[in-house]
Formats: C-alpha cells, structure tokens, sequence
C-alpha cells in the first residue's frame, strides 16, 4: 500500500478496500518512472542537433522512426479538440504493445488504440494509462474504456485535468514533481502515484505529483514552420507542456507557414522548434475532432465509431468494429487515403461549421 | 405556467443559483446551458472559464459540444490552456465551480470515476476526474447539478473524486491542501441543497411545487437536514423555456434527455 507519512482524512470516507490499494499504481514502491528519468530524458535533449534545419517527413517515416514496443505515449489535443487522429492511425498501422498512455482528456485516440487492442492483441496493446478523463463529452461515455477496464485488462492511474496538466508542465520544467492544491482528500490521493507531503515552508500539507515525462509526444496543431515552430489557434489545451516534457515529439500541422512569418510574430510560436522533431503538413489531421479557424466535429464519423465499439461492448459481437479498422486504418496506406474516403461535402461543411475564425498564417 | 422537463428546470435553477459579475468555472452540458441562460437573463457581467482554456467567450455560436471547442473560445478575453485556468482557480479567480457527477453523500463528495465492482475492476467505469476534481477543490463555491435519483444520492461514494466536505470534520479541506471553502449548493429537478454551516451536512432548501419534504427525503438514502426555512422553487416563465430551448441547446442535447 501507498506509503506516506503525512496525509489528508481521506481514509475516514474512502470506500477504496485495503485489497484494491495494494494493486494501485500509487503502491509501486519503489517508485519508477514510467518514461526516461529526468536525467535521461535531459540527456537526450542535450545531444540531439540544434540548428534550424528542415524537420518535414511523413507520418510513416515519423511513426516507424520513433513508436517502440513499451514506450509511453504523450497524447495532445483535449477531448474532441485537436486529437492527434492521423499519428494515431499510423501507430496503429505500425504497431505497438505495452504502450503507457498519458492525457489528460481524450476521446477517440485511446479508444482507437483500445479498439485495436481488442481486435488485434498481438500488434497493439495497451499496459496502463496515466490520465484524468476519457469519453466523448456529450456524446456519451468511451465503450471501450469501460470494456477494458470492467475485466481489469488495463491500470488506470488518475489525476484531475489540471493534475496531468502539472504533471507534463513539470517535465517541460525538467524537474521531478510539482505541488497541486488538488488529488488530496479524494480517493486518487490513496490511488495515484502523487504524494501528501509537509510544506517546508508553512508546515501546511502540500499535494505533490510526478512529473511525467513521455517517451514520445504526438500532437496536432494550427501551424508550423519546416523546422517545428508551432503557433496554435484556440485552446493550447496542454499542447506546448507536452512537446516540451517529452522526449521526442511528432507534429501534424493543418498548415506548414514561412519561418519568416514566425519570426514576424514570435510571440505566437507556442512550441519552440528545439522540442519538436518531425513536422507533417496534415490537413484535417485531428478528424474528427475539432481544429479552431479549420474545422468543426464530425459528430455523424463519431458516432458511427462509437456506435460499433459500443455494440462490441454490449454484445462482444466485433463485425462492425473491425469492418471499421479494416476500412478506415488497413484499408489506407496514409492519412490522405483515410480522408478521400470521407465525402467532399461532409469536409466542406466542417469546415463552414467553424465559421471562419480569425487565424494568423502569414 | 408550462410544461417543462427535469432538466429544464435543473438548468434554469442552475442559473438562478449564479450571481452576475462573478466568474463561473463551467463542466460539460447542463452547466454550460445553466450559465448561458444567467448570461442572458439576470446576469450579463458573469464570466465563464472552460477548462481547456479561454476565460470569458462569447457564446454567440451555440452552446459549445466539447469545453474545448471553436464555440467554447470565440472572442474569449484571454485564451491559452488547461494549465492557465487551472492556476487561476488555486489563485481565487474562479468564484464557482459547476460540475456534474454520478453519486454525491451527504457532505458534498462526489464519484464521477466508477459504479460497483471496485477501482481496478469496475462494473461501470466512468470517465474521470477530468477538471472535476480541480474545480472542487480551488474554486471558491462548488455547485454540483444532478437529477435526483435515488442511486445518486448515496450514504457513500464508491470513489470520492471531487473533494466536498470530507467526513464534515471542520478541518477536513484544509488537512487535504485544497484552498476553496466547498460544497455551497447542489441543483436537482426537484429540490435544491445547501449545506449547514456547522456540521457540513446537505440540508434541503428548496422543494419542487406540489412535493413535499419527506418525498424528497425518499430519494435520498442519507439523512437530509430540512431548512427552517423551507421554500418552493421558482418555476421557469414561458420566457425562461424559450431561451433554453431555442438559445442554450436548440438540439436537445440535455434538455430533452429522461430522468431514470
């Protein structure tokens, strides 16, 4: 069981039983991190080159380069907004097993991988997630999610939203924890891998949570130039924290802009070039999540996704699931192929339905 | 008076609970709908933070699907991401947070991350914490807003996610670092609740017209306090509906859904 000397009164209400917190991600004593250590991870970055030079590949190549077996996967996005949905599909082309997610809110990019867990074992698994949130939001809860974790096939390990925000923002730190005013008297203070301690200072207890530092970081963004600056329009969600808290990071931008445009507005680079590694112009690359100045939700793609997990879920019955992945991820050798397959009207009305937000591209 | 579902009347309650010139920490759904009608009616000067970044958007697209999206941050004053909003909260900028949840206990706490089974093994896994447990913990006043079920109001959580009063002891937010002084009211379509200020026990306010107390006290499995002061809800005008059904969700997204 978590130890800890200092606590909240969470155990006078907590209906956590003694069995279940032996097995929680917080009991793994000693602690390990789950990525690099900060010192690894540190490392790397002091070895890797620094000048500007062009970062444009493919998604293929980015993925085939940098998605190992066991690693631990930073997911950007939020929920529905700008979810890396094209890198996802090439890991899951690719392959990957004993993967470690960590978000802080998602919805179809851990249940594609899920998905693909389920139908494919020996190509693509899950192992734990470090997380604060995962489902549709008003679409309604992620079937797979629920299917996973009812037969206990994942470690789920839980923050608040602001918690894996801290978390990643640590690492982008390069330091090893940060203090939250949150987690403590709930019971993710008896479950996750944080800690209460005494402040130094005032005596006063202080949440502490470890940084997380990602073996790689995917994310969708507004713009970038060729050598990885990224300027994001709407919510940054916690974009910037984890392409700078991880150790490689993979970008699809909607739009590959000029250097000399981000040189004429340097305070809109969001993400510098030194944290990013590969750059792929991907338009439409969160489909069908929602990119601010680009494109709105596919609500009908998401609901037929949904609707074939769920009835997985419900019945075990896997035909229509599959039929998915088969069409819509084996079925394409890239992203482009993915999206030729939507229809010409569908993106033209995303694209009216975000109503032409101000964006500054050149 | 109209006819008007449960949820129409969690909405418009939610937003009488609100006070103008205030900032609004708002969760998915029914506290974005509650929050737009209080900006259209009694409160223009409220101020809404979403949670994947911007602080004061205007809501002139519709009610946003996702508290991340285009319709979320369109002409927002200040607009970067989750880590921003959330320190501004532990700062004392947020004078609500607004959150639903599956289960609640007669101290506040609230479960959204499991139902029956256990923590590893749940029956029913929910998705999360997400901004829940952060907004509970740091904004000022928590208001939770749920439909009053039976199942929901519970003498114990199966998980405590959101941090409320704890075990009611006076000291119990402070041991757990948390800096916003709790649970003010929880919004139901039937009753409304406060808290005692003594012994942090959810004490019911306000009743549905035509129900009594004790009809309450049966759909919940706890002991409730009853207020001294006992009063009806107020019922939404026909102006009321128009606005939440043409205004804040013309799909039906949550004020059309069924109470079980």
């Amino acid at each position: 069981m978590k130890q800890t000397e200092t606590s909240s009164a969470i155990r006078n209400v907590s209906a956590t039983e003694p069995e279940v917190l032996k097995k929680v991600a917080g009991a793994e004593t000693p602690f390990k991190w789950w990525g690099p250590t900060p010192e690894e991870a540190r490392k790397i970055m002091v070895n890797k080159p620094k000048s500007l030079h062009d970062k444009r590949t493919t998604i293929k190549e980015a993925v085939a380069k940098r998605v190992k077996d066991g690693m631990s996967l930073g997911i950007g996005g939020f929920v529905n907004t700008r979810p890396p949905v094209a890198i996802i599909h090439e890991i899951i082309r690719h392959g990957a097993k004993d993967l470690t997610l960590c978000f802080q809110s998602n919805s179809i990019c851990p249940e594609l991988l899920a998905g693909a867990m389920l139908l494919y074992p020996d190509h693509v698994s899950i192992k734990r997630v470090e997380l604060a949130w995962w489902g549709y939001e008003v679409i309604g809860i992620a079937p797979l999610l629920r299917y996973l974790n009812s037969k206990g096939m994942i470690l789920m390990d839980d923050y608040t939203n602001y918690g894996m925000s801290a978390r990643f923002k640590a690492a982008a730190m390069g330091i090893e924890f940060i203090p939250t005013r949150d987690h403590g008297g709930s019971d993710m203070e008896l479950t996750n891998r944080g800690i209460m301690v005494k402040s130094p200072f005032s005596g006063k207890n202080t949440y502490l949570v470890p940084a997380c530092y990602p073996d790689l970081g995917i994310l969708h963004v507004s713009a970038a130039d060729m050598y990885g600056n990224c300027r994001i329009f709407g919510a940054h969600c916690t974009c910037p924290e984890i392409a700078m808290a991880s150790t490689y990071t993979i970008v699809t931008a909607e739009q590959i802009i000029s250097n000399e445009n981000i040189r004429t507005y340097p305070n809109l680079t969001e993400i510098p070039y030194s944290a990013v590694d590969a750059v792929i112009e991907q338009r439409f690359g969160c489909h069908p999540g929602n990119s601010y100045g680009f494109h709105w939700f596919d609500m009908e793609h998401i609901l037929m996704f949904r609707s074939a997990s769920d009835e997985f879920r419900k019945t075990g019955k896997s035909d229509k699931l599959k039929k998915y992945y088969e069409e819509y991820i084996f079925g394409c050798e890239t992203y482009d192929d993915f999206l030729s397959k939507l229809p010409y009207k569908t993106l033209k009305k995303l694209r009216d339905m975000d109503g032409g937000q101000p964006v500054i591209l050149s | 008076m109209s006819q008007y579902t449960p949820f129409e009347m969690i909405a418009y309650t939610g937003s009488r609970v609100l006070e103008d010139n205030k900032i609004v920490f708002v969760g998915t759904g029914l506290p974005i709908i509650a929050s737009m009608h209080a900006q259209l009616t009694h409160a223009p000067g409220l101020g809404l933070i979403f949670e994947a970044g911007p602080l004061a958007p205007m809501l002139e697209m519709g009610m946003p699907l996702s508290v991340g999206d285009t319709r979320a941050c369109r002409k927002a004053c200040y607009l970067k991401g989750l880590s921003s909003v959330f320190e501004l909260t532990q700062r004392g900028h947020a004078d609500f947070a607004f959150i639903g949840g599956a289960q609640i206990d007669m101290y506040g706490n609230i479960n959204s991350t499991y139902e029956g089974g256990n923590y590893i093994e749940a029956l029913t896994r929910f998705p999360g914490s997400g901004g829940a447990g952060a907004m509970a913990a740091n904004c000022e006043k928590t208001i939770a807003i749920m439909a009053l079920e039976p199942r929901r109001f519970v003498n114990q959580c199966n998980f405590i996610t959101s941090i409320g009063y704890g075990d009611g002891s006076s000291d119990y937010r402070e041991k757990a670092g948390v800096m916003g002084s709790g649970p003010y009211r929880v919004i139901t379509n039937e009753a409304l609740f406060g808290f005692d200020p003594e012994t942090h026990r959810m004490m019911l306010l306000e009743v549905i017209p035509g129900k009594t107390a004790e009809y309450i006290q049966n759909k919940v499995s706890f002991d409730l306090m009853i207020s001294p002061d006992l009063k009806e809800m107020a019922e939404p005008t026909d102006k009321d509906l128009k606005l939440l059904r043409e205004k804040c969700d013309p799909d039906g997204f949550f004020l059309a859904r069924k109470v079980k």
